[in-house]
């Protein structure tokens, strides 16, 4: 049984078509990279996904439990994580309470499965090497640190699927390198990830399947390197194939 | 440095005008005046740091709980501590209920829509006070009060109290939410409510709580008038206008600097109509509600974004 699928997707505000008939699955431990032109819907997407947009038709499942209905905290206790496009960071909280309030955002369960919140905050931290700024403001950092603190929180968090948008956006190659890693490191513990990208190499590096949408609805998938031969997402990003 | 030379002078020239003993008192005036604005701006600044939206019906939320109070305990005869418990709780009910109908169903379409909505409401009630409680002077606590002298300033027992209750209230506020795990989570809501809502923090109960609790404090702030001075329909506009102007020179949405400006506003205005002005001439007092509103005119136009605006980061 797949994680999450999503089934005849769409979404309509006003008469503007947003979303079309959406529909794909992502199984345990897959990373998927969602491409596109800029307005072709996969940060809308994502909102669908998280429970920001509700869609006017179609449904969502995560393992197999029907969630379209569910509001943005429900899902997040359900098992997905979201690193939002403009930093979802707390900037005038320092970087430990950033990661603390997350670890105690969860249920009361998980909280006594990881033990001292405290300890596992500042573990966090050193997993991405932040940990001599644990008590600055989070607004202090720089993009690259923001974006790694935000993904690092996510994951410490324990959810299940995480949806990045553009992780890498503003970030420095080292840092970017830093991020890859970490997604990675997600896949090795069996979590499942879907990033949206407009750095395509990063997508061909980290992603098992790549999905391509265009004017709100997936126009082509399949393997990174399939994709990146494809004649149709040439013509997406370049416009009309010059060879032909 | 220039500034810093300039402030020097000044103070400089304003202790020259005051006595010790006028001095203290107006000092003593401003701690009292100020711990007032400070509860109904930090509850304001709280509201305004999550929603983003204006409640202009605060004044007269602050006055039902003061009215309650003392319809409590000055008609029905009740002891003082159930009838302000009783004002608290109607101050926090009333608010439920602006927020309920006249906040939630409209912020999220525009957040300038509850500014009309609740402009309407305050009129509302501006009427249904007038109605209940009459024009009149209504005091919780009438007749003179005992005071006592201390550093050459005269205060009432009542006002030590208010006083240090108002300190109490914000230490223990502060404590919760800067040191308590639901602190935190609010917080997180004031900065970044999507984001907190992504990490499966139940923000729209937290926005109802702290709309509420914004409600308490402003109660609370009717209940201090009542005790103090007298309760008096008219009183609810300034109310607004002086919390308004903390919030706005204290940052939009900064608890913090939102209270410290309350304290600062409250002093500005002591020393507004205690000064011999020049040797010749006092302001009168009713000029004193100016300060509030140059306050506002003057962060507007010069630094916007307030006192304790955040500062972005350094390149």
């Amino acid at each position: 049984m797949s994680l999450l699928s999503t089934s005849h997707l769409s979404l309509s505000i006003g008469e503007h078509r947003i979303l079309s008939d959406i529909s794909f699955s992502v199984d345990s431990g897959e990373i998927i990279g969602l491409i596109g032109p800029n307005g072709s819907g996969k940060t809308t997407l994502f909102n669908v996904l998280s429970g920001f947009l509700k869609p006017s038709t179609g449904t969502i499942h995560l393992h197999g439990e029907d969630i379209t209905t569910l509001s943005p905290a429900k899902r997040a206790r359900f098992g997905i994580g979201r690193v939002f496009q403009n930093f979802g960071i707390f900037r005038d909280m320092t970087l430990f309470e950033n990661v603390l309030v997350a670890l105690e955002a969860l249920s009361k369960e998980e909280r006594a499965l990881k033990g001292d919140l405290r300890k596992v905050s500042m573990e966090t931290l050193e997993m991405v090497g932040l940990q001599s700024h644990a008590h600055t403001k989070a607004g202090s950092l720089s993009g690259g640190q923001m974006r790694l603190l935000e993904i690092a929180r996510t994951l410490m968090s324990g959810k299940e699927l995480f949806l990045l948008d553009e992780p890498t956006a503003g970030v420095s190659p080292k840092l970017t390198q830093q991020v890859a890693d970490l997604i990675l490191q997600l896949k090795k513990q069996g979590k499942t990830v879907l990033v949206v990208e407009h750095d395509l190499p990063f997508i061909g590096r980290i992603c098992d399947r790549v999905i391509v949408m265009d004017v709100g609805k997936v126009v082509l998938t399949g393997k990174p390197n399939e994709v990146k031969q494809s004649k149709g997402l040439r013509e997406l990003y370049f416009g009309a194939d010059p060879t032909t | 440095m220039l500034s810093s030379t300039f402030a020097l002078a000044a103070l400089r020239w304003t202790s020259r005008r005051l006595h010790y003993s006028s001095h203290m008192q107006l000092f003593a005036n401003a701690l009292i005046a100020g711990s007032l604005a400070a509860l109904i701006a930090g509850g304001l600044a709280l509201v305004y740091g999550v929603l983003g939206v204006f409640n202009l019906a605060l004044g007269q939320l602050a006055l039902t709980g003061g009215y309650v109070t003392w319809w409590l305990h000055q008609v029905l005869d009740l002891p003082l501590f159930p009838s302000v418990i009783g004002g608290l709780i109607t101050g926090a009910l009333m608010t439920w209920l602006t927020f309920e109908v006249f906040v939630n169903p409209f912020y999220k379409h525009h957040r300038f829509l509850p500014l009309v909505t609740t402009i309407a409401w305050s009129m509302i009630l501006d009427g249904l006070i007038l109605l209940v409680f009459e024009e009149r002077p209504r005091s919780i606590l009438p007749g003179l009060k005992k005071t006592f002298e201390i550093f050459g300033a005269h205060i009432s027992v009542e006002q030590c109290v208010l006083i240090a209750l108002t300190l109490i209230a914000l230490v223990v506020f502060a404590y919760v939410f800067h040191c308590t795990p639901f602190g935190r989570k609010l917080r997180a809501v004031v900065q970044h409510d999507t984001a907190a809502l992504s990490l499966g923090i139940n923000a729209p109960a937290l926005h109802r709580f702290i709309f509420i609790l914004s409600g308490i404090f402003a109660g609370a702030g009717g209940i201090f008038i009542g005790i103090d001075q007298n309760l008096s329909p008219t009183l609810a506009f300034s109310l607004t206008i002086k919390a308004y102007a903390a919030i706005i020179a204290g940052g939009k949405g900064n608890i913090w600097g939102a209270i410290i400006c309350a304290y600062l506003i409250a002093t500005l205005e002591q020393l507004l109509v205690g000064i011999h002005w020049f040797g010749v001439f006092y302001v009168p007092a009713g000029y004193q509600q100016t300060v509030a509103l140059l306050f506002i005119i003057i962060f507007l136009l010069c630094r916007p974004s307030g006192i304790f605006a955040a500062r972005a980061r350094a390149a």
